[in-house]
């Protein structure tokens, strides 16, 4: 049997890059038992074998839990049965804010468990002054403690060296846990005795004083300023949006030449007309089409990365808090709200952070209707069909496109709102949940934590256009191009054909024919292959982005293309979303109410959208 | 006084959650012992945001806390002298 740790401490103590560290690439992801809270189960390995399990428990700032990623750790801690829990823990500490972290590791103390203490971001500490007396810190907490730094893996090595001896003479856990432990973990006199043993610990043990951080402080009289913070909030936003769209660019033409120069590499060298057509049409032009918005995918992923990582993202909280308990949410909806613009599923397990039911409930429903970023390829074509490219009148660094692009983010945004208000009317009422919270010191991202996460999310998403596009644009490929006659493919008389006229009934008040509703059906599956089976359906080059647009005003009008919008801002919900909120809210009936009212919702207003343009025009 | 009805900048010593108090605790209260809100102890508001009730930030222990004024009107303060 490999012997078992786990890893305790405050959320954002680097506690999973210590994992990572420790563990290299043994690694697995499940969840925990009957919750959707994640469980990193990962091994530390001595010569290609494996020799202790590590497991990664979700932060916690003590046992006294209010929220689900707080109780699941706690009920792994105060466990009984011994295999369920661990052989010994890990605590990691901030050394940066040892006031904070003390107060888990003296009540584990307290507790008897066998602790090996981390004493993590010691490099940063030592930065701003601080030294402590580290010998007599472990005698106060009856601990070993090692210093690391995470970020670099100092000390690392001599944590695990520690941890396999102690496993080896290790006893068994006795753990005293008071009866009715919820009751004392929230008494006054226990929460008082915890702080009187912290200030006293810190007394003893500090050598010179960690400098005060007057750094945020001034940052923030502008940045939390009633007025100057919502300046500062929305210039924020309109600089995303804005270099979304001028610095993704030549990254683009770079993805999309590649893109043409395999399709004309294939065209010449293959003679079977076929099969040309399956690689050329198929392949290369619909997994083409989709991977030409990386670049702006990944930014968006790195722009919320960096607010998160910055701190940013608790002071929209503050900032919007009274504004958002008007209309139903709660100022720690923006969290969610703001990460679902990149993806909805990140965004809905981030409700967690409201602990209030109702409220988070109305989140998840409304964060459907933020942009996330499978919409921008469409956006981007259909507005690069719809609106000129040039600059706004006496600001010639804003563009039309990248203006409408944020008008469509504000409308999806805006929407929100408004169906939040009314789902603040129409559901039961119950008491309101907490703003309550720290907000954490500003820190500068690190840059490697930010080239990790781009990193990844480019790997999903061009595992996506390797997977699930590619096996789309090639069914799409073959309902456009069969039946054949004579070898001859006529998209009039394909299977896609028949299967979108079936549907066009339903959507011709809107002006979508045929070709639009066969392109809308795999949508359920990604948003953006839409552009792909656009592409396909009018048989042109899908990552030829003006080829692509002169198609689309020529085949559908202005009109349709501005529905076509409209629908995007509200519909359709991919499949993912609505397996991700039938899981978060366990029932099968808030997904079903979210696709209804958002498909409603798409068909109205992109209904008025196009009658209201052609009134217009 | 409660801490939203009290003056900025001003030092303010804790009158809540005293080590007597024995009655079952809400999870916000909970909440708030656990950042600080402690009897005895000092604390300052740093801001408050002036329209529609805003809410309030609290240093505490040497820490920014944000708080609605419901949540801050669970805490009783003092000027300190």
């Amino acid at each position: 049997m490999i012997p078992r740790i786990a890893l305790v401490g405050m959320p954002n103590v680097g506690k999973t890059a210590l994992f990572n560290k420790m563990t290299g690439s043994f690694q697995r992801v499940a969840n925990f038992p009957g919750v959707t809270v994640e469980k990193k189960t990962g091994w530390v390995s001595e010569h290609g074998e494996r020799i202790i399990e590590v497991v990664d428990l979700p932060g916690i700032y003590s046992l006294d839990a209010t929220t689900l990623d707080e109780k699941v750790t706690k009920d792994f801690l105060l466990k009984k049965e011994k295999d369920a829990s661990a052989d010994l823990f890990v605590l990691v500490l901030d050394a940066t804010n040892l006031d904070k972290s003390l107060y888990l590791a003296i009540q584990l103390k307290e507790l008897g468990y066998p602790l090996v203490i981390a004493l993590n971001l010691m490099d940063e500490a030592k930065k701003r002054n601080f030294t402590i007396d580290l010998k007599l810190f472990a005698e106060k907490l009856n601990a070993l403690v090692i210093p690391t730094s995470a970020s670099t893996g100092e000390g690392v090595k001599e944590l695990v060296a520690v941890l396999k001896n102690e496993l080896s003479r290790h006893e068994k856990l006795t753990l005293s846990v008071p009866e009715n432990s919820q009751k004392v973990f929230r008494s006054p006199a226990y929460v008082n005795g915890i702080f009187s043993q912290i200030d006293r610990i810190l007394d003893e043990v500090t050598l010179t004083k960690l400098r005060p951080d007057h750094f945020s402080d001034r940052i923030d009289y502008f940045v939390l300023h009633p007025i100057w913070g919502i300046v500062i909030l929305f210039s924020l936003l309109i600089f995303i949006f804005q270099t979304l769209f001028s610095w993704a660019s030549p990254l683009q033409d770079l993805i999309e030449s590649g893109f043409t120069f395999m399709g004309e590499l294939a065209s010449s060298h293959i003679g079977n007309e076929l099969l040309k057509s399956l690689l050329v049409d198929g392949v290369i032009s619909g997994v083409g089409g989709v991977l030409v918005f990386l670049p702006q995918i990944v930014l968006l992923f790195l722009f919320i990365q960096f607010l998160e990582d910055l701190g940013y993202l608790g002071r929209a909280a503050f900032l919007m808090d009274s504004f958002m308990r008007k209309i139903g949410l709660p100022g720690k909806s923006v969290i969610p709200l703001l990460s679902s613009h990149a993806c909805a599923i990140p965004g809905i397990l981030s409700t967690r952070v409201i602990d209030n039911f109702r409220e988070r409930l109305i989140t998840m429903l409304v964060i459907p209707l933020t942009t996330c970023s499978a919409r921008l390829p469409v956006y981007s074509i259909l507005i690069a069909a719809l609106i000129p490219d040039v600059g706004v009148p006496g600001i010639s660094w804003l563009r039309l496109p990248g203006l409408m692009l944020f008008g469509l983010y504000m409308l999806g945004f805006v929407s929100a709102l408004l169906v939040s208000l009314i789902f603040k009317k129409t559901l039961p009422h119950s008491s309101p949940s907490m703003l309550l919270m720290e907000l954490p010191p500003y820190r500068i991202p690190k840059i490697k934590n930010l080239i990790l996460v781009m990193n990844n999310k480019a790997m999903i998403f061009i595992k996506k256009a390797g997977g699930i596009i590619l096996i789309v644009s090639i069914v799409i490929w073959a309902l456009v191009t069969f039946p054949q006659k004579d070898g001859i493919s006529h998209i009039e008389e394909s299977y896609a054909a028949d299967i979108g006229r079936v549907f066009e009934p339903v959507f011709r008040p809107l002006g979508f024919d045929w070709r639009i509703t066969t392109a809308l059906i795999p949508s359920i599956g990604a948003r953006e292959v839409v552009v792909s089976a656009l592409s396909l359906v009018l048989s042109v080059d899908g990552e030829n982005e003006r080829g692509m647009t002169e198609a689309l005003v020529h085949h559908f009008g202005l009109g349709t293309l501005v529905a076509l919008l409209v629908w995007f801002v509200f519909a359709p919900q991919c499949i993912s979303t609505f397996a991700v909120m039938k899981r978060e809210t366990n029932s099968i009936k808030w997904p079903v109410i979210m696709v209804l009212y958002t498909t409603t919702l798409a068909y109205v207003a992109a209904y008025l959208a196009r009658q209201a343009f052609l009134i217009w025009s | 006084m409660t801490i939203n009805q009290a003056p900025l900048n001003t030092k303010l010593i804790v009158r809540s959650f005293t080590i007597h108090d024995v009655r079952e605790f809400s999870d916000l209260e909970s909440r708030l012992m656990h950042l600080g809100f402690m009897d005895g102890e000092e604390i300052r508001i740093t801001r408050k945001a002036p329209l529609f009730k805003g809410p309030l930030l609290v240093e505490v222990r040497g820490r920014s806390v944000a708080l609605t004024s419901d949540e801050a009107g669970l805490v009783l303060v003092e000027v300190m002298k």
